[in-house]
């Protein structure tokens, strides 16, 4: 068996892809593995490192627009974001080989655009699975994350997210703030969306935040943080108290990423 | 009254939320509009939740009153103007600025507007159409609105107020007209149904329009209703009756039921000791579903020797054990509509185990990652002519074993101690052999 060890990223695994139909193994004898999902070496296995490559991965993803759909890519893409905790990692496929083995099927099959409906495909349905999780998150996200207006007029956000969803939040956001300057800082991947009015977004590497900048709020900040407060008690009904259900409908990771359940406001 | 001039936002805001908060409907869905690259705001179909307050619910909109001053007296409602409590009113440009602040840091999804009625019911809704106008035409707000239109209030004003909202309600508030002449004297069937009628009219005559050319888009999330329960005596039967009406033959997006909170401690009204039926409400809220997503009508699930819903076994399951005949179901050959019908498969999993199935016949465990409840659906179904697991199809058996599965009763309603219970439990099964 030849496991290809690829980088923890999309242009990683679409590189491992292509090195993987590159070599001719054989699909039966190689699989893909994110560096992560490598803890012990089995004998009998050869190991090689795959060198991420962002030319060899644009083509690959030329490839599966082309031939499984942008709606197939997407789909990809997005269980490729997906969080692998080292307890999923042990008793699912390892993501980078469940996506690699869903493109041979989809690439194999007359009508590719089909593939994700295979879900009685373990592979299949692992991508299925990954790719639901990084969804769900981001449509948490997109309603859990909060702004707050710095002295400049910016509007900074800080968040948490198990998945790497930021592109898919940038991508809200610009489209409904399209005339506000905006920054969505993922703080333990330490990458930021940086939005100026009325352009597109982009991504910059952020190693270290200055926090005298994120923490100088405009005058008005304190103020529209204490009308929500008012409000966010005000609406809740007395008689029907519940934080049990609260915290099932809000899971308790994301209360650090808002101003009412966060306890620092 | 005058302390309104000197009173600061906050605590308007405050008294106005407080107002607010016994309307259930906050969802934010039914349309999507991109972002126009100029205003602010954008809309996406399945709504999005900001956060959940301390009662668990789900909030999205700024659900605010214009005004809770009413020179009405609707007993079941804190603002009846018998009540002594402070009032208190926004001005447009308070809303705009709040709604356009709050909109911009993410806290919410929009604006739900609703009233007292100041004045006269045309007053009142000249009111929120000015401050609706302001928001659409001056602030340039793109996001989600919800009005209530106000009962009484000319249809010129509620037709133009519906070209600036996504989604208009007009609460039906109680189940029978007969109810609704005893607890709010001033509203009647007629006042609510008119309205409710110019709008379903006016949303079609507007997808007519929108076929043939451009024109602006009349409530394009569609209308809700809500009714109180628990206030009246009608049976879940004559509730769900009327919803399936209201779904039928007035086209309405959603009804809302609203378990009913004693807040005026009038003793016209019940005192429900045991704080309101949620577990009730939870019972009509899921039979709603029954009725908007899986094709069942009211008279398969309730009839008038059976009036109210079970409250040990949610109503598909309820149904299914009393239909044994039409089980079990082949999954790798039923259709859609069938599958629907089997208790522990969802819309979403029924339309998986289609698709899936063309390419390969299923089994139990591909079922369970698709996402079926296998514990409640395997007394129902086969896969490939075999049940999962030796059972009998018999009616006691498969109860006794549904009921030893406590997910039945959602988890913040047995939490609560089973309070309610003692309002329906007769001729049930004891409580004990459930909650063991
Ligand atoms: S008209 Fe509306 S606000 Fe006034 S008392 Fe009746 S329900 Fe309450």
């Amino acid at each position: 068996m030849h496991i290809l060890i690829c980088e923890n990223s999309i242009d990683g695994i679409f590189s491992g892809i292509y090195h993987a139909y590159e070599k001719r193994y054989g699909h039966k004898n190689t699989q893909l593995s994110t560096i992560e999902g490598v803890d012990t070496y089995q004998l009998f296995c050869e190991y090689e490192d795959i060198t991420t490559d962002a030319a060899i991965s644009q083509k690959v993803a030329n490839t599966l627009i082309s031939r499984l759909g942008t709606e197939v890519y997407s789909e990809l893409c997005q269980a490729i974001s997906a969080y692998e905790s080292p307890n999923e990692r042990k008793k699912h496929i390892n993501k980078a080989e469940a996506v690699y083995k869903t493109v041979v099927l989809g690439l194999s099959i007359p009508n590719g655009s089909h593939i994700l409906e295979y879900l009685g495909n373990p592979y299949v349905n692992r991508v299925f699975q990954l790719s639901l999780s990084t969804f769900n998150e981001a449509h948490h996200m997109l309603g859990f994350l909060r702004f707050s207006e710095l002295e400049n007029g910016i509007l900074f956000s800080r968040i948490h997210p198990k998945n790497y969803i930021l592109p898919l939040l940038a991508d809200h956001f610009t489209d409904r703030l399209p005339q506000e300057n905006f920054i969505i800082y993922d703080e333990p991947r330490k990458i930021a969306a940086v939005h100026k009015s009325g352009s597109r977004y982009m991504l910059a590497e952020v190693p270290q935040a200055d926090e005298n900048f994120i923490n100088q709020f405009s005058d008005k900040e304190q103020e529209y943080r204490t009308l929500w407060l008012t409000f966010f008690h005000s609406i809740a009904i007395e008689a029907r108290k519940n934080p049990k259900l609260q915290s099932q409908n809000l899971p308790k990771r994301f209360w650090q990423d808002t101003i009412e359940l966060s306890g620092n406001s | 009254m005058q302390i309104t001039q000197e009173m600061s936002l906050m605590e308007k805001l405050h008294i106005l939320t407080d107002a607010a908060k016994y309307d259930v409907a906050c969802t934010s869905s039914g349309v999507d509009r991109a972002g126009n690259g100029k205003s602010m705001g954008n809309c996406l179909a399945p709504g999005i939740c900001h956060t959940f307050s301390a009662d668990g619910r789900c909030v999205s909109l700024l659900k605010i009153l214009f005004t809770n001053e009413c020179i009405f007296n609707c007993s079941y409602c804190l603002n009846s103007c018998e009540n002594d409590v402070k009032r208190a009113s926004f001005t447009p440009e308070e809303i705009c600025t709040l709604t356009m602040e709050f909109y911009r840091r993410n806290y919410i999804e929009g604006l739900f507007l609703s009233s007292g009625i100041l004045v006269s019911p045309d007053y009142t809704m000249d009111l929120i159409y000015q401050t609706l106008y302001q928001l659409r035409h001056i602030h340039h707000f793109n996001g989600y609105i919800h009005v209530k239109s106000i009962p009484g209030a000319d249809p010129v004003l509620v037709e133009q107020t519906g070209y600036l909202a996504d989604r208009m309600s007009i609460n039906l508030e109680l189940p029978t007209s007969d109810s609704l002449r005893k607890l709010a004297p001033y509203k009647s069937r007629k006042t609510i149904l008119k309205p409710m009628r110019q709008i379903q009219n006016g949303i079609q005559a507007n997808k007519n329009e929108l076929m043939i050319r451009k024109a602006p888009r009349f409530v394009p999330a569609g209308q809700s209703t809500q009714m109180i329960i628990g206030a009246t005596p009608e049976s879940d039967f004559q509730v769900m009756s009327v919803a399936e009406g209201l779904y039928q033959n007035f086209g309405l997006k959603r009804v809302f039921y609203s378990a009913f909170v004693n807040v005026n401690h009038n003793s016209n009204l019940p005192m429900l000791p045991g704080g309101p039926p949620l577990l009730r409400e939870h019972r009509l809220y899921q039979a709603d579903w029954l009725l908007r997503y899986y094709h069942f009508q009211v008279s398969e699930l309730l009839s008038e020797d059976r009036p109210d819903f079970n409250i040990f076994l949610d109503p598909k399951c309820d149904w299914a054990i009393r239909h044994l005949e039409c089980f079990p179901v082949e999954i790798n050959q039923a259709d859609y509509r069938t599958l629907l019908r089997v208790p522990g498969i969802g819309y979403k999993s029924a339309g998986r185990i289609v698709q899936a199935r063309k390419h390969g016949t299923l089994t139990f465990s591909d079922l369970k990652k698709i996402g079926v409840v296998l514990k409640r659906a395997l007394y129902f179904i086969t896969c490939n002519g075999r049940m999962m697991y030796p059972t009998k199809l018999d009616e006691d058996y498969i109860c006794r074993n549904l009921m030893g599965d406590r997910t039945l009763i959602p988890r913040e309603i047995r939490e609560s101690g089973y309070r309610q219970l003692s309002l329906f439990d007769e001729g049930m099964v004891s409580p004990e052999a459930i909650l063991s």
